[in-house]
C-alpha cells in the first residue's frame, strides 16, 4: 500500500539543494526535481505496469545479453510488467542515482553500489524496506545468508546482493609454461617469481587505477587478507583490534615495497597513468606475468588472448598466495559487488519487487547466466557444485566451486567494499594513493583509517559482518 | 516679417489617466517578456543559491535530513589541508592559464595579422581544439601522455633522452602541469582568434604614425596594438579568473585530482566531498566560498572599469 506525501519545505529545499550542488560544482548536472512521492514502506502485493531500471552494463554485446536473457526472459515470465532499462557508465550511474534518490525520483529498481555504500543510502531512508517481500517470497532461504546479512541493518533488508566478488591472481598461462614457472602459493615463492620476471624485463604484476580510482582498494584487500589475515580483519571490524596494529601497517608497507621495486605496474607513477586496456594488451602479449584482479575481470580478460588479440597465448587464474605463514591457503576474500533495491519513492514497488523475486528465485536461469557470462551474474545463491551447468568455462566454474568450498570451510576473507563502512572504504583507496606517492606513511594511513572507522562504527554505519567459521 | 511660432519638440500633453494607463501597459508588456526568464532564473539560480546557503550551515550528507551546525563548515574549511592544497593548485592553475594562453594568443593573433594568404586556414586550425568537446580532447591527451604508448614513449624510442617512460599524469610533480598544458593547448587558439578580431579594430593610421616616428615592430605592438585591444584583454583576463576558479572537466577526466590530490582543484575537491565523502553541507560551504571569491573579482573588475582602466 502506498500513501502520498504533499510537497513540503524540506522537499523543496532538498530539490533546490541538489540543483545548487550541480550548479556550484562545474560540469555536475544534478537535474533534480521534487514530486509528491509515496513515502510509505514496501507493499507485498502483485504489481503490474512499467518499472524503470538504470544499469551500468557497458558494451553492445553485454547489453544485448542483458536485454535478451534477463529483461526479455522476465517479460515472457511476467508479461504484465514492463521493465524499461537505461544504461549508464558505472561512475556516472552512482552519482545520477544518488541525486535522483534524494530528489524522490529516479528508477524504481535501484542498481546500487557495494553493500557499504548502499548502506549509506539506506540510512538516509531513500530505499524501500524489502523485509515484507523477503518474508512473502522466502528470499532468505534462496540467497546465501552471509550476503543477506550484509544488506540487513536495524532488522531491515534494504537491498539484495547483486554479485559475489573475490580477488584472484590472473596469469599468462603460456608465459608460465614457456618460462617453466610454477604457480606460487606463498610469499617466498611469489617474491622469487616476481624478482625473476622483473629481471627478465617482464612486469610481474599489472595493475592500474586510471580507469577506476577505487582500484587501490583491490590491492589493499589482497594485502590485508593475505598478510594480516581474515581473523585480524574480523577483530578490527568488530572493534576487538585496531587498524593501527602492526599486522595492518606491515601489510601496507609490504604493498608499497612491491611498488618501490617496480614489481607492481612498473612503479606507482605508471600505476597512476597507464590505462587498464594497455595493461590488458601487455598481459596478453606476455609482457606482464600476472594481474591481481577481481572475479569480474574474468568477463574481460579473454579479449586480450587468442585470435581476437592476435596472439596464441592463454590465461588462467590462481588463488592469491599467502603472504604470511599464519594465513591459510587457499583463501578467498568474499564480498558483494553491487546491489539491487527498490526506490522508496517508487510508485510501483510491487512490480519492482516482482522483478527482483523472479531474478533471484529462478535458480536454473541464474545458473545458466553464470555459465554464459563469466562472473557478471554470480548472484549469491546456494547451489551444489554438481548443479553448475557443464557448458561453463572451466576457469569460471572453478571460481564458483572454490568459493563454495571457502564459504563451507571458513577459509574466506573480507573485501573492503562490502564490509568496511562507507567513509572508511573511500579512505582505503584515497589514502593508499597518498602512501604510494610518499605523501604519507603506512602508519599514518592506518591511523587515519582507524580514526575514520571508529567514528563510523560509533554512528552505526557499518554493515553486518559475517562471522568467522563455516558459513552459508 | 511674420513671426513663426516656435516649434516645440514636446508632444501635446495627454490627460494624466491616459499616461498612466499606457505606462502601465508598457510596463506589463516588459514584465511579460521578462517573466519566463525570471521564472527560470528563480528556479535554477536563486532557489538553488538560497538552498546552497542554507545547506552550507548544515551537516547534510547529500541524502536524508540536515542538521544546523552554524559556521562549523566554514571554520573547518580554514583548517582543511586538502582545501589549502587545492587552493594552491588553483593559484598555480590561474597563473598558468592567464599567462601562457594569453601570450600565445597574442603572438598567434599578431602573426595572423601579418599574413594574408592562408589566414582563414590558420584561424581554423587555431580554433579547432576549442570546438572539440573537452571530453574528447581530454581522453585523447590521456592516451597521448601514457608512458607506455604515448608521445613521450615514442620520442624515447626515437632516441630523445629522459622522456621515454615519463608518467606525466602519474607523477605528482607533473600531473597538474600536464593537465594545465592540455587546457592551455585547447584554449590559446580561441584567444588568438578573439585578439585577432580585436586587432582589426585598431586604427591603421596609428601604425602609420608609429612607423613614421621610427617605431620597431615590437614598439608598435607595445604602444599601439596592446592599448588598442585593452578592453578585450581586460575582459578576457576577468573571464580567465572566473574560468580558472571553475575549471573541472579536464582535471576530472584526466586525473580526477590525482595522484593523491596532486592535481586537485577546489571544484574537483567539492565534487568528491559531496559525492564520495557524503558531506554535501561542507561541499556547499566550499562552493559558496568560491562564489564569493568570484564575486570579489567581479567587484574589483567593476571598480577598475569605473576608474577607466579599460580605456
Amino acid at each position: 500500500m502506498t500513501t502520498t506525501t504533499p510537497i513540503n519545505r524540506r522537499t523543496i529545499l532538498t530539490g533546490a539543494g541538489l540543483t545548487a550542488l550541480g550548479l556550484a560544482v562545474p560540469s555536475i548536472l544534478s537535474g533534480c526535481s521534487s514530486s509528491g512521492a509515496p513515502a510509505g514502506g514496501a507493499g507485498t502485493g502483485s504489481g503490474t505496469g512499467t518499472v524503470k531500471l538504470w544499469m551500468d552494463i557497458v558494451g553492445d554485446a553485454n547489453q544485448k545479453y542483458f536485454n535478451e536473457s534477463v529483461i526479455g526472459a522476465f517479460s515472457k515470465a511476467k508479461p504484465t510488467i514492463n521493465v524499461m532499462t537505461t544504461y549508464y557508465q558505472g561512475g556516472d550511474l552512482r552519482r545520477l542515482i544518488q541525486t535522483a534518490l534524494q530528489a524522490r525520483s529516479g528508477p524504481d529498481i535501484v542498481r546500487g553500489p557495494s553493500a557499504t555504500q548502499t548502506l549509506a543510502w539506506s540510512k538516509a531512508n531513500v530505499l524501500a524496506d524489502l523485509s515484507g517481500y523477503s518474508e512473502k517470497w522466502g528470499w532468505s532461504d534462496k540467497l546465501s545468508s552471509w550476503a543477506m546479512q550484509a544488506f540487513t541493518t536495524d532488522n531491515k533488508l534494504y537491498a539484495l546482493p547483486m554479485r559475489v566478488d573475490t580477488m584472484l591472481l590472473y596469469f599468462n598461462k603460456t608465459l608460465f609454461a614457456d618460462k617453466g614457472w610454477k604457480q606460487p602459493t606463498n610469499r617466498e615463492e611469489l617474491e622469487s617469481l616476481a624478482a625473476e620476471a622483473h629481471g627478465q624485463g617482464i612486469m610481474p604484476f599489472g595493475s592500474s587505477n586510471v580507469d577506476w580510482k577505487a582500484a587501490s582498494e583491490w590491492l589493499m584487500t589482497i594485502f590485508w587478507n593475505h598478510y594480516s589475515g581474515p581473523e585480524a580483519i574480523y577483530q578490527a571490524l568488530t572493534g576487538q583490534a585496531k587498524f593501527t596494529d602492526p599486522v595492518f601497517v606491515e601489510a601496507v608497507q609490504l604493498l608499497k615495497s612491491y611498488f618501490d621495486k617496480g614489481w607492481i605496474a612498473g612503479g606507482a607513477d605508471k600505476y597512476f597513468s597507464v590505462p587498464s586496456q594497455e595493461l590488458g594488451a601487455s598481459f596478453g602479449k606476455g609482457k606482464i606475468a600476472m594481474i591481481p584482479q577481481g572475479g569480474w575481470f574474468m568477463s574481460q580478460v579473454g579479449q586480450y588472448f587468442g585470435s581476437a588479440a592476435k596472439n596464441s597465448n592463454e590465461w588462467d587464474w590462481m588463488a592469491i598466495p599467502t603472504l604470511r605463514p599464519e594465513v591459510a591457503y587457499p583463501l578467498y576474500e568474499i564480498g558483494i559487488g553491487g546491489s539491487l533495491s527498490i526506490n522508496q519513492a517508487s510508485k510501483n514497488k510491487d512490480a519492482a519487487a516482482e522483478f527482483l523475486n523472479w531474478y533471484y528465485s529462478d535458480r536454473k536461469a541464474a545458473l545458466q547466466r553464470m555459465a554464459h557470462t563469466p562472473s557478471t551474474y554470480n548472484i549469491p545463491i546456494d547451489f551444489a557444485d554438481s548443479e553448475i551447468p557443464s557448458t561453463i568455462d572451466p576457469r569460471s566454474g572453478r571460481v564458483l566451486t572454490s568459493l563454495n568450498k571457502a564459504v563451507a570451510t571458513g577459509d574466506y576473507g573480507y573485501v573492503t567494499w562490502t564490509w568496511w563502512p562507507p567513509k572508511s572504504d573511500v579512505y582505503v583507496y584515497t589514502g593508499l594513493d597518498e602512501v604510494l606517492t610518499g605523501k604519507t606513511t603506512a602508519a599514518a594511513y592506518c591511523a587515519q583509517l582507524a580514526k575514520t572507522f571508529e567514528a563510523e562504527k560509533a554512528a552505526g554505519t557499518i554493515p553486518q559482518l559475517m562471522k568467522r567459521g563455516p558459513a552459508k | 516679417m511674420k513671426d513663426i511660432p516656435a516649434r516645440t519638440s514636446k508632444a501635446p500633453a495627454a490627460p494624466p489617466s491616459r499616461v498612466s494607463r499606457s505606462r502601465r501597459r508598457r510596463l506589463l508588456r516588459g514584465w511579460g517578456f521578462l517573466a519566463p526568464l525570471l521564472v527560470l532564473n528563480v528556479l535554477v539560480v536563486v532557489g538553488p543559491s538560497i538552498a546552497t546557503i542554507y545547506y552550507s550551515f548544515t551537516d547534510w550528507s547529500g541524502l536524508g535530513p540536515a542538521t544546523f551546525v552554524g559556521l562549523a563548515n566554514y571554520t573547518r574549511a580554514f583548517g582543511d589541508p586538502r582545501l589549502r592544497e587545492a587552493l594552491l593548485h588553483n593559484g598555480i592553475w590561474f597563473v598558468l592559464f592567464l599567462s601562457v594562453p594569453s601570450a600565445m594568443g597574442l603572438l598567434g593573433a599578431y602573426l595572423l595579422s601579418r599574413i594574408h594568404r592562408f589566414q582563414m586556414l590558420f584561424r581554423a586550425i587555431y580554433f579547432i581544439p576549442y570546438v572539440v568537446a573537452s571530453v574528447v580532447n581530454a581522453a585523447v591527451w590521456k592516451m597521448l601522455l601514457s608512458p607506455t604508448n604515448g608521445i613521450g614513449h615514442l620520442l624515447g624510442e626515437w632516441g630523445v633522452p629522459g622522456i621515454g617512460d615519463v608518467a606525466f599524469l602519474g607523477n605528482p610533480a607533473t600531473s597538474l602541469l600536464s593537465v594545465n598544458f592540455v587546457v592551455n593547448w585547447h584554449w590559446w587558439g580561441f584567444l588568438a582568434v578573439i585578439f585577432f578580431a580585436a586587432m582589426q579594430g585598431v586604427d591603421p593610421q596609428l601604425y602609420d604614425a608609429a612607423k613614421v616616428d621610427g617605431a620597431t615592430e615590437w614598439q608598435q605592438f607595445k604602444a599601439v596594438t596592446i592599448p588598442g585591444i585593452r578592453p578585450t584583454l581586460v575582459f578576457l583576463s576577468l573571464m580567465t579568473v572566473i574560468w580558472s576558479l571553475k575549471a573541472f572537466d579536464y582535471i576530472f577526466i584526466m586525473t580526477q585530482g590525482g595522484p593523491a590530490g596532486s592535481s586537485e582543484l577546489v571544484s574537483t575537491l567539492m565534487y568528491k566531498v559531496a559525492f564520495s565523502d557524503y558531506e554535501a553541507g561542507y561541499a556547499a560551504a566550499l562552493g559558496l566560498s568560491m562564489a564569493l571569491v568570484t564575486a570579489a573579482v567581479l567587484v574589483v573588475y567593476q571598480y577598475l572599469r569605473k576608474k577607466g582602466w579599460e580605456e
